[in-house]
């Protein structure tokens, strides 16, 4: 009898690494900003072009090690067609692993993609998850209105509260869903009480991180099993591409790949590249956005005329002490206030603002603001709105990189002139 | 991928169990309620492996022919022992074929056994309740030797838990809950 014969399950050798990669060199040993500049970065060998060129291509060769890989199921591990994987998002994806600390990362054309994806690829017929009543909206219409489609189910509570999010778990639940900070109040997802009760009920954790990026808090180091985020926002940070991104484990992400075959929502070569580009410069922007939001922030809570401020990075933010604790003193690049005399004056501001742009989207290098009343939240009435903290006057200002000089004299214009008394001739 | 089964992820995960052990503890259960006469509805526990639950959302009906005094809905609780037993050896099985690379494009596995109803009816206490032996029959055709299917029925007996669980003795743990009856 041959070994062949004689093998079995145990005698199988290939175990998982981390990538998928064309290179080994992960950068783990240095800090962010050096991570974002050389981290997956593929240097062309043909022609000694420094930078990833642009895969623009939707197949590739097949050859002996692709035919093998297809029959022994590791296609992810080779190129073989773009929608499995293409040198372009390979590239991204190993400077998002790094950044993140994960094993593996996948990019989507938006962050709709990787979050729908990664949900259906985690649960099981007949699960449930328990998510945030404050959620984004997208993430809310799939959970609320696709998941029981599916035969699942979802129970929305508190994101602060983590008996709430303990009395909510049941018999069927599978995934703990949450943000790390929410749209647009600024509440603080207790992320190392959350993956504890995770871990006590044998529950996955996903954490939505677009709003803090793991410039500003690794959900992964914190036992976090997937992180996802949206890479229209700081990831990209110029407000000129759509997409998203899912990072964790190699067993978990693996898991989600097929799902992402099969939904599509891949990331275009073009598209991978201005990410990976933009990335070269995520610490540095994310550390301007900070120190503005943090400036910006501390000048409207000194402002007679703004009547709340909600910033992680200020006393007055209920969570304050956890912010510390968990954000390490990088507060994020938002800030949401309450102007005095409601959702007029909001209006009036927005139009005397010169610099801040009024769109909704966050995360960019300019400044963006928008009434949460008419955008995020528009979908509800204003009796809801107010349940759930949306007061008249609310506006939610995604701080740029300008210089905080330039932004503060905007708003102190803007301020005075919504309140300027008008002349009665 | 051969026999629609990833190589790749079956070596991933043993390798995994073998750093690992926990990731191979894998924890079942059913719950079954009585519904009328022989008739009863099993519901499938969550599972847990490794350190993560699985949800099972997955019932089944069980009954008895009316010859043994049922109404014929499903099969009976020895045929899902067998269907049981059968899927367990083809999992076993086909695993054990993808691992050695051997394409396999028809399994139909065919399990026979006796019941003697005397020891269930109490009429006999000398005779076994149980089957006293099962009988099976293996029908195969693949890329793969007489010698490799032999070898792989072998692999079947020592590594099939469903096998196992029947074919060796197994502690029975019981206890009793009783509620108190409505008036």
């Amino acid at each position: 009898m041959d070994a062949t014969n004689d093998m079995w399950l145990n005698d199988l050798t290939r175990k998982r690494e981390k990538g998928p990669t064309l290179h080994k060199e992960s950068y783990s040993e240095f800090s962010d900003a050096t991570k974002a500049v050389h981290a997956g970065q593929y240097n062309d060998p043909n022609t000694g072009a420094l930078g990833t060129p642009i895969y623009q291509c939707s197949t590739f060769y097949l050859n002996e090690a692709s035919y093998k890989a297809i029959e022994e199921g590791r296609g992810r591990d080779e190129m073989i067609y773009s929608r499995y994987g293409n040198p372009s998002q390979w590239s991204v994806q190993e400077k998002l692993s790094s950044l993140e600390k994960a094993e593996s990362s996948i990019v989507f054309s938006s962050g709709m993609a990787a979050i729908s994806s990664t949900l259906l690829a985690m649960l099981d017929k007949g699960s449930h998850v328990v998510s945030s009543r404050d959620i984004y909206g997208g993430t809310y219409n799939f959970l609320y209105e696709d998941l029981y489609r599916y035969g699942m189910s979802v129970t929305f509570t508190s994101p602060t509260n983590i008996k709430d999010i303990e009395a909510a778990i049941q018999e069927n639940t599978k995934i703990l869903y949450f943000e790390a900070l929410t749209n647009p109040l600024l509440k603080i997802t207790p992320i190392k009480d959350l993956v504890a009760l995770g871990r006590k009920y044998n529950l996955r954790v996903i954490i939505d991180n677009t709003f803090l990026t793991p410039y500003n808090v690794k959900p992964i180091d914190l036992g976090v099993d997937l992180v996802v985020n949206s890479a229209t926002k700081y990831l990209n940070g110029h407000s000129d591409l759509i997409g998203g991104t899912v990072s964790g484990s190699r067993k978990l992400i693996d898991c989600i790949w097929p799902q992402m075959l099969k939904n599509g929502g891949s990331m275009d070569p073009h598209a991978c590249f201005l990410l990976e580009r933009s990335l070269k410069t995520f610490a540095l922007r994310m550390r301007t956005h900070n120190a503005n939001a943090l400036k910006l922030a501390n000048y409207f809570e000194a402002h007679e005329k703004i009547k709340r401020v909600y910033y992680p990075g200020i006393q007055s933010h209920p969570q304050h002490d956890l912010a510390k604790s968990q954000m390490n003193g990088k507060y994020s690049g938002m800030v949401s206030f309450e102007i005095e005399g409601g959702d007029k004056n909001a209006h009036k501001l927005l139009s005397y603002l010169k610099l801040p742009k009024e769109a909704t989207s966050l995360g960019g290098v300019e400044s963006l603001i928008s009434l949460p009343y008419n955008t995020s939240q528009a979908s509800l009435t204003k009796e809801q709105q107010k349940n759930i903290g949306i007061n008249e006057g609310l506006i939610r200002l995604s701080v740029g990189i300008e210089d905080i000089e330039d932004l503060i004299s905007d708003f102190e214009q803007a301020i005075t002139n919504v309140f300027k008394k008008e002349l009665v001739c | 991928m051969l026999n629609n089964i990833n190589i790749a992820g079956l070596s991933e995960f043993t390798n995994e169990v073998k750093e690992n052990n926990n990731e191979g503890k894998a924890s079942y259960g059913i719950t079954l309620d009585w519904v009328s006469g022989t008739k009863t509805k099993v519901k499938t526990k969550n599972m847990v492996l490794g350190d993560h639950k699985i949800v099972r959302d997955f019932e089944f009906i069980i009954d008895e022919p009316s010859q043994l005094l049922g109404v014929n809905h499903a099969p009976n609780p020895a045929e899902y022992m067998l269907g049981g037993l059968a899927g367990c050896m083809a999992v076993t099985f086909m695993a054990g074929a993808t691992a050695m690379n051997i394409e396999i494009n028809k399994l139909k596995i065919e399990i026979d056994g006796e019941l003697d109803l005397n020891g269930f009816l109490g009429i006999d206490k000398q005779v076994n309740s149980g089957f006293p032996e099962l009988k099976f029959i293996f029908h195969v055709q693949g890329s793969g030797t007489q010698e490799q299917y032999n070898q792989l029925i072998k692999r079947v007996s020592q590594h099939s838990p469903n096998f196992n669980t029947i074919k060796n003795e197994v502690r029975m743990i019981g206890a009793l809950q009783t509620e108190a009856s409505l008036n």
